[in-house]
C-alpha cells in the first residue's frame, strides 16, 4: 500500500486549456482527490446577444479551435430550429460530411499527438520523431486529410464560413467530391496502420473500470454523430430517450467549489460524454468496416473503462472514413448544386445539438422579431465530462494506493485519465516568443 | 503555390493578428498569386501547405521579439529560438516552430518559410485587435504581400 503522496500537477499537459490534479494521501487514506479547472469563464451567451441570427455561429465558432465544426453545427441547428427553418437533403448531407471530417481530423490528433506518448513512454510527441517517425509521419498525413476534407466543406477547417442558417453558401463541385473520395479511400493503408499501432500499444491501456452512465445522441438510422434525440445509457443496459429541446433534463448543471467550470449529472451521480459514450449507445448502427476493427482491438459495448475512449476514437475514424465515402457517393449519384438558403418562417427560441469529437454539445438561442439574439446557452461536452473524470479519481486513487503505486506511477496513471477524456477546456493565445540568434 | 498563413486566437486580443491580417487580403481582393489561409489557432494544420511544390510560406503571427508595439519583422525560423516553454503540442499551445520542427523530423519537404512577427500591445479576452495593431492592418497586408511576390 502506498503510505505518503503529495500530488501536484499544474497543469496537465497535452490536454486543450488548463485542468490540475491534487492528491493527498497519508497513512494509507486519501485524504485529499480533486480534479481542478482553474480557467476563467468566458461569457460568450453574452457576446451573441444583440447579434444578428446570420452572425451567431461565427462568434460561437469560436468556443473552440478542434471543435469548431461541432459548435458551428449546433449553433446553427439551433438558429434553425428557433427560426422554422428546415434544410435540404444535399445541406443536411454535405453537414454530415464536415461533421465527420472533425470527428476525424481531431481524433487522429488526439491518438497520435497527445496519447500516444504515454502508451509509448515519451513526454511528448516529439521523442517519437526519431523512436516512432512512421508514426508521426501518418499521423501528419492523416490530420491533413482531415485538414483538406473539412476544408474543401466548410470553406476552411477551423471556424468554417460555408455552413449557415439555412443552408449550406457553397458547396463543392463534383469534381471536388471526386477527388475527395479517392483521398479518403487512398488513407485506408494508414488507417490499418494506426489501427495496428493501437492494437500493439493496447496492452499499456490501464486496467481500470467504472461503471457509469453514457451520454450521446442516437437515432435509429445511423451512428448519430450529427443528429438525434440524446440518449441515456445505464451500466445495467437501460435506455432512455430525450428530446434535444429538454437538455436542460439531462445536462442538470451546478457548480463546485474546486472548479471554474459548471459539472453536469443525471441518472447517477455523474456521466460520459465523448468517443466511448457514442460507441456504446450506438454500436448497432456503427459501420461493418468499423465494427471489425472494434473486434480487433477488443473493445465492446458496454465498455466501462474510460481509458479506452481513445481505443473507441480508433473505431470512429475508421467509421468516418467509409460513412464519408458513401455520403459522397449519395451527392455525386443526385448532383450537387448550390442551393438557396432557407429563410425564416418565425423568430422565437430553438435548441440544437451535435456530437463534437468530445461528446454531446448543446446550444439554445432565443431570437426577437428583428431576428436579433436575445440570449443563448452553450453546454459542451468537456464540462459535461469533469464531474465524471472527479468520480474515476475517486475510485481510481485507492486503487492505486491499494496497488503500492509510487507517486510518479500514481500522476501518470491519472494524467493519463484525464487525457484519455481528450478535454478541450478552452483555447489559448498563439504568439511566437522568440530570441534572434542569428 | 505560395501561402500567406494567419495563426493565433481571434478571441484574444492582439493574438489576432495573424487571421485579421489573411482576413483584411481576402476582404479587399488582394489575394493574388497565392493563397491566404486563416489557420486560427490550429497550427498543426500547417503541414497542409509543405509541399514539393510550395514555393513559399508567410506566416503572419503576433510575436514577442522586442520591437515597439505594432511594429513587425520578417524572419527565417533559422534566425531565432524559441523562447515559449511548451509541454507538448496541441491546438491550445504550440507555435509554428514546433510545428516546423515535427514535420521536418518526420520527412516532410520545407519550402522557403519566413515568419512575419508583429509585436502586440494587447493581449486578453477580447473580439478586437489594439488600436494601434488594428490601424496598421493595412500596413501589415502591404508588407506581406510584397514578401511574397519578391520571393
Amino acid at each position: 500500500m502506498t503510505t505518503t503522496a503529495r500530488i501536484r500537477v499544474e497543469h496537465v499537459t497535452r490536454v486543450e486549456g488548463h485542468g490540475n490534479i491534487v492528491v493527498n494521501v497519508t497513512d494509507g487514506v486519501v485524504e485529499k482527490c480533486v480534479w481542478q479547472v482553474p480557467e476563467a469563464p468566458r461569457f460568450f451567451e453574452s457576446m451573441v446577444r444583440g447579434r444578428h441570427y446570420s452572425e451567431v455561429a461565427r462568434i460561437t465558432s469560436r468556443i473552440c479551435g478542434i471543435c469548431s465544426i461541432g459548435h458551428t453545427l449546433a449553433s446553427v441547428k439551433a438558429t434553425e430550429d428557433a427560426l422554422g427553418i428546415e434544410v435540404s437533403e444535399q445541406s443536411w448531407k454535405l453537414r454530415e460530411l464536415i461533421k465527420h471530417a472533425e470527428n476525424f481530423d481531431s481524433h487522429v490528433l488526439h491518438i497520435n499527438i497527445l496519447a500516444a506518448p504515454d502508451l509509448l513512454g515519451a513526454p511528448s510527441v516529439f521523442p517519437l520523431v526519431a523512436t516512432h517517425g512512421e508514426v508521426v509521419a501518418r499521423a501528419l498525413r492523416l490530420k491533413r486529410l482531415g485538414h483538406e476534407w473539412g476544408s474543401l466543406i466548410g470553406g476552411r477547417t477551423t471556424h468554417p464560413m460555408s455552413i449557415v442558417p439555412g443552408g449550406v453558401a457553397e458547396v463543392p463541385t463534383t469534381k471536388a467530391l471526386k477527388q475527395l473520395r479517392e483521398q479518403l479511400l487512398a488513407a485506408v493503408p494508414d488507417l490499418e496502420a494506426t489501427v495496428a499501432t493501437v492494437l500493439a500499444l493496447a496492452p499499456n491501456v490501464p486496467a481500470f473500470d467504472r461503471p457509469t452512465e453514457y451520454v450521446a445522441l442516437s437515432n435509429d438510422k445511423d451512428y448519430g454523430l450529427y443528429d438525434g434525440d440524446i440518449q441515456s445509457l445505464l451500466p445495467d443496459g437501460t435506455k432512455q430517450r430525450y428530446p434535444v429541446a429538454a437538455y436542460k433534463q439531462v445536462t442538470n448543471e451546478f457548480v463546485v467549489p474546486q472548479s471554474t467550470a459548471k459539472y453536469a449529472k443525471n441518472k447517477l451521480d455523474s456521466y460520459a460524454a465523448g468517443a466511448l459514450a457514442r460507441f456504446n449507445n450506438n454500436y448497432d448502427r456503427l459501420h461493418p468496416e468499423a465494427k471489425q476493427v472494434a473486434e480487433v482491438l477488443g473493445i465492446q459495448p458496454i465498455c466501462t473503462n474510460p481509458y479506452m475512449n481513445t481505443v473507441a476514437q480508433a473505431v470512429e475514424i475508421v467509421s468516418d472514413i467509409y460513412e464519408s465515402v458513401a455520403l459522397i457517393d449519395e451527392l455525386i449519384a443526385t448532383g450537387v448544386e448550390l442551393e438557396p438558403l432557407v429563410e425564416p418562417t418565425r423568430f422565437g427560441s430553438g435548441t440544437g445539438a451535435t456530437e463534437a469529437p468530445r461528446g454531446i454539445l448543446f446550444h439554445e438561442y432565443g431570437y426577437d422579431a428583428e431576428g436579433m439574439c436575445t440570449g443563448g446557452n452553450c453546454i459542451i461536452p468537456t464540462n459535461q465530462n469533469h464531474n465524471n473524470i472527479q468520480h474515476d479519481f475517486e475510485k481510481l486513487v485507492p486503487e492505486l494506493v491499494g496497488q503500492d503505486q509510487s507517486e510518479k506511477e500514481m500522476e501518470l496513471a491519472l494524467e493519463m485519465l484525464v487525457r484519455s477524456y481528450d478535454p478541450c477546456i478552452s483555447c489559448s493565445t498563439h504568439y511566437l516568443d522568440v530570441k534572434f540568434v542569428r | 503555390m505560395r501561402y500567406l498563413v494567419g495563426v493565433g486566437n481571434y478571441l484574444a486580443g492582439d493574438d489576432a493578428v495573424g487571421p485579421r491580417v489573411v482576413e483584411h487580403v481576402v476582404a479587399c481582393g488582394l489575394d493574388r498569386g497565392f493563397v491566404a489561409v486563416d489557420l486560427s489557432t490550429d497550427a498543426l494544420s500547417l503541414v497542409a501547405y509543405l509541399n514539393v511544390g510550395t514555393e513559399a510560406v508567410l506566416v503572419v503571427d503576433a510575436a514577442h521579439l522586442g520591437l515597439a508595439p505594432g511594429d513587425f519583422r520578417i524572419f527565417s525560423p533559422d534566425e531565432v529560438e524559441t523562447q515559449k516553454e511548451l509541454s507538448g503540442l496541441t491546438t491550445h499551445e504550440g507555435d509554428v516552430f514546433k510545428v516546423v520542427e515535427l514535420a521536418r523530423g518526420a520527412g516532410y519537404p520545407i519550402p522557403p518559410l519566413a515568419v512575419m512577427g508583429i509585436e502586440p500591445c494587447e493581449m486578453g479576452d477580447r473580439m478586437t485587435l489594439s488600436e494601434r495593431l488594428e490601424e496598421r492592418l493595412p500596413a501589415y497586408a502591404a508588407a506581406a504581400i510584397d514578401h511574397l511576390a519578391g520571393l
